[in-house]
């Protein structure tokens, strides 16, 4: 009993946090979600009037289709790269913690200074990929400035950064047993047939992780999409829209109200990920 | 388990009860009820030393009858302000943004000032450029006091105007805009480096500034009517303005949208010589730059009013910032009293004065601009800003991402005119939700 309440305090300042700045708010966020509030003054309480407004405006539509579009190409991608990448590291081979530690720092670099940076790199005139392109005499595109080549321009980011799973592949990879590919190399399995038979399978567990994470990443992108934007309302992703409505528009009850849908959509998508494990998770 | 369970009970109580604790119920005293007033500004760097020079000025002279203290918030400015008013902890006074003003007012977040205006000599809303003082009006009441002015005006390149052979706009006399594009196209042509390389040299450069405001007033239209209910952005008036500006985009008189950045900001095209016009605000240190460039690569800059429009009258884009009042110091004489002394620091500080008759001031501050003077005041003669709301936000914002970037970005190809009515009703839908 002694040993159950020691632990107890031990955690009790993380319990606090948790409740002040965790639990706290999310109620808070539950009760403001049906207020008209705009920061200044008293919310008042209007039921679900946020919702139904919500449902009827074009941009909610705009702004979701364009997380979700981006979602579809940058989990799928950005898996597949840093998977790719942790199968090379994996080799032993001169200066592999050399290789690892350049393609693992994009993970750890400020989202504000990549977006910059970015800028220019797809600046259509000056840029590096244009410049490169117009070594072979093609003509880049617009990026940015054109809507059509907002959601690649964003795509590049995400594959720049895609070396985030790239630890937990490593250590997924540093896992598999090594009798395996020893018995299949006895088989006379290729290359191929390893990662198809063996690797992949065996990773899977730390795929589905990333799989998760990568979804909520996407849903919730923000931070570069905020400083580029996008021409037109391509650039518009869904947390940078609620992000407007709260502190650009002041309707801080809209936003929240926003925020929960967007918690339901993870949700639901999580669940779905979850439920479909027994079906190609290997454990 | 039990024991463990309560001791979380407990836990969670004394955060509910800490948390209620920590709120406040009533909004903080004026000046926190012995006239020391906190007076939030959103400058940082040089700037602030200059702010707080002011602040340590004002002080002295108040001789004790109250002290002001800085507030510095240097990014993220609106929402530490709206957090601060929201946990009842607003600053006593604070610089606001023209676009805000309307909301903040109806929120019932700033101190309504006119009464302390109209019994003001200096401060006297008549005594204000007419279109500056406006943008501090809300709802028949002023709500701020205005500290600066900073309406447009084309700054040209006399050297490229030289060689062109083109003369000189007037400095007070209106030149229309059918002009202004007539002369853009006889300035766009292609010259030669220095290295014998060919570059495209163009008329003006338009990027998303001037705002979309500037070309609708140009066709004698509006976005907002006075009474701020009636929607006017689908009259044909401020259809023809747009067809100005996508004359402007298309007739290749500007670079394109996605070339402007290439160097840097739309600015740099006329310091560069690389555009021969440029609408810029009178603060726009163009004289400063100039002079510090070799000697090869400086030029002479004239000055010329905005266009006229074509309902015969010119209107200059005014960005102005007030100093409006916390509502907690709407009964306390000494806090007025302080919002005029140190607005009379701040007149002297920046370009320009907001008041009639000191337009002089601004060769004081900033002798470079000697030459703009009869420009800088006539500019702010025609200076305006738009009928501001409290929607002004959401409506603003669709007017730049969807009808201003679609121009940009499709010059020529954009239906801007079906956009612009699309984004009329969308405005006249949030003006009917107004509760």
């Amino acid at each position: 009993m002694n040993r159950g309440r020691t632990g107890f305090y031990f955690i009790l300042p993380w319990l606090i946090g948790l409740i002040l700045f965790t639990l706290f708010p999310l109620l808070a966020a539950l009760y403001i979600a049906f207020t008209d509030w705009s920061i200044i003054g008293n919310p008042v309480f209007i039921g679900m009037q946020n919702f139904f407004e919500i449902f009827r405006d074009s941009m909610f539509y705009q702004a979701l289709w364009v997380t979700v579009k981006y979602a579809i190409f940058a989990v799928p991608l950005t898996i597949a790269t840093a998977f790719a990448v942790a199968v090379l590291l994996n080799n032993q081979i001169k200066l592999v913690a050399v290789f690892r530690t350049i393609y693992y720092m994009p993970a750890i670099v400020s989202g504000v200074a990549v977006a910059i940076v970015f800028k220019w790199v797809l600046d259509p005139n000056y840029g590096v990929i244009n410049s490169f392109l117009a070594f072979f005499h093609i003509k880049g595109p617009n990026w940015l400035y054109d809507p059509d080549w907002v959601l690649p321009s964003y795509l590049v980011m995400a594959l720049w950064g895609a070396s985030g799973g790239l630890l937990t592949y490593l250590v997924g990879l540093k896992d598999i047993p090594r009798e395996l590919y020893e018995s299949a190399n006895i088989d006379g399995a290729n290359v191929w047939h390893k990662i198809r038979y063996i690797t992949i399978p065996m990773i899977t567990p730390i795929l589905f992780y990333n799989l998760i994470m990568g979804l909520i990443a996407a849903f919730r992108k923000f931070t570069d999409a905020y400083i580029l934007g996008g021409a037109g309302n391509e650039g518009t992703f869904y947390m940078v829209y609620l992000y407007d409505q709260a502190f650009s528009f002041y309707q801080m009850g809209y936003a929240t109200a926003l925020a929960w849908i967007l918690f339901v959509i993870i949700l639901t998508l999580s669940i779905i990920i979850n439920v479909t494990r027994k079906y190609w998770v290997h454990t | 388990m039990k024991r463990i369970l309560k001791s979380g009970l407990a836990v969670l109580v004394i955060a509910v009860v800490v948390l209620s604790a920590c709120s406040k119920s009533a909004e903080a005293a004026c000046g926190k009820g012995n006239n020391h007033f906190i007076f939030a500004t959103w400058a940082a760097g040089e700037e602030l030393k200059e702010f707080n020079a002011i602040v340590d000025q004002v002080n002295a002279q108040a001789d004790g009858q109250y002290t002001i203290e800085t507030l510095s918030i240097p990014s993220d400015y609106y929402i530490k302000i709206s957090t601060l008013i929201s946990s009842k902890n607003a600053p006593d006074f604070f610089w606001m943004t023209q676009e805000l003003i309307s909301k903040y007012a109806e929120l019932g977040a700033i101190a309504d000032v006119t009464e302390a205006l109209h019994a003001s000599q200096r401060y006297h809303p008549d005594n204000f450029y007419e279109g500056v003082i406006a943008s501090a009006f809300h709802d028949g009441r002023y709500y701020g006091i205005p500290w600066i002015a900073n309406p447009i005006m084309v700054y040209y390149n006399k050297n490229l105007f030289d060689e062109a052979g083109i003369p000189y706009p007037s400095p007070t006399d209106d030149w229309t805009w059918a002009e202004f594009i007539e002369t853009a196209k006889a300035l766009t042509t292609v010259k030669k480096d220095v290295n014998n390389n060919d570059y495209q040299q163009y008329g003006t450069v338009i990027d998303g500034w001037p705002n979309i405001e500037t070309f609708i007033w140009a066709g004698g239209g509006d976005i907002i009517a006075e009474d701020g209910v009636e929607i006017l952005l689908d009259r044909e008036e401020a259809l023809r303005g747009l067809d100005i500006l996508d004359e402007i985009l298309s007739s290749g008189i500007t670079p394109s949208y996605a070339e402007v950045s290439s160097l840097g900001s739309n600015n740099v095209w006329f310091e560069k010589q690389r555009a021969a016009m440029f609408m810029g605000g009178i603060q726009d240190n163009f004289e400063k730059k100039i002079s510090r460039l070799p000697e090869a690569e400086q030029f002479e800059i004239g000055y010329a009013p905005m266009p006229v429009g074509l309902d015969g009258h010119a209107y200059a884009f005014d960005w102005t910032a007030s100093t409006v009042m916390s509502t907690a110091c709407s009964d306390n004489p000494v806090a007025l009293q302080a919002l005029m002394d140190m607005t009379d620091g701040f007149l002297k500080w920046k370009i320009a004065s907001p008041l009639k008759g000191e337009v002089s001031e601004v060769a004081n501050i900033d002798p470079l601009k000697k030459d703009a003077l009869p420009t800088i005041e006539h500019s702010l003669k025609i200076a305006r800003s738009a009928n501001y709301i409290p929607e002004w936000n959401q409506i603003n914002n669709k007017l730049w991402v969807e009808l201003y970037t679609g121009m940009l970005n499709k010059p020529g190809e954009y239906d801007y005119r079906t956009n612009a009515k699309e984004i009329a009703e969308y405005a006249r839908g949030l003006i009917a939700q107004r509760k």
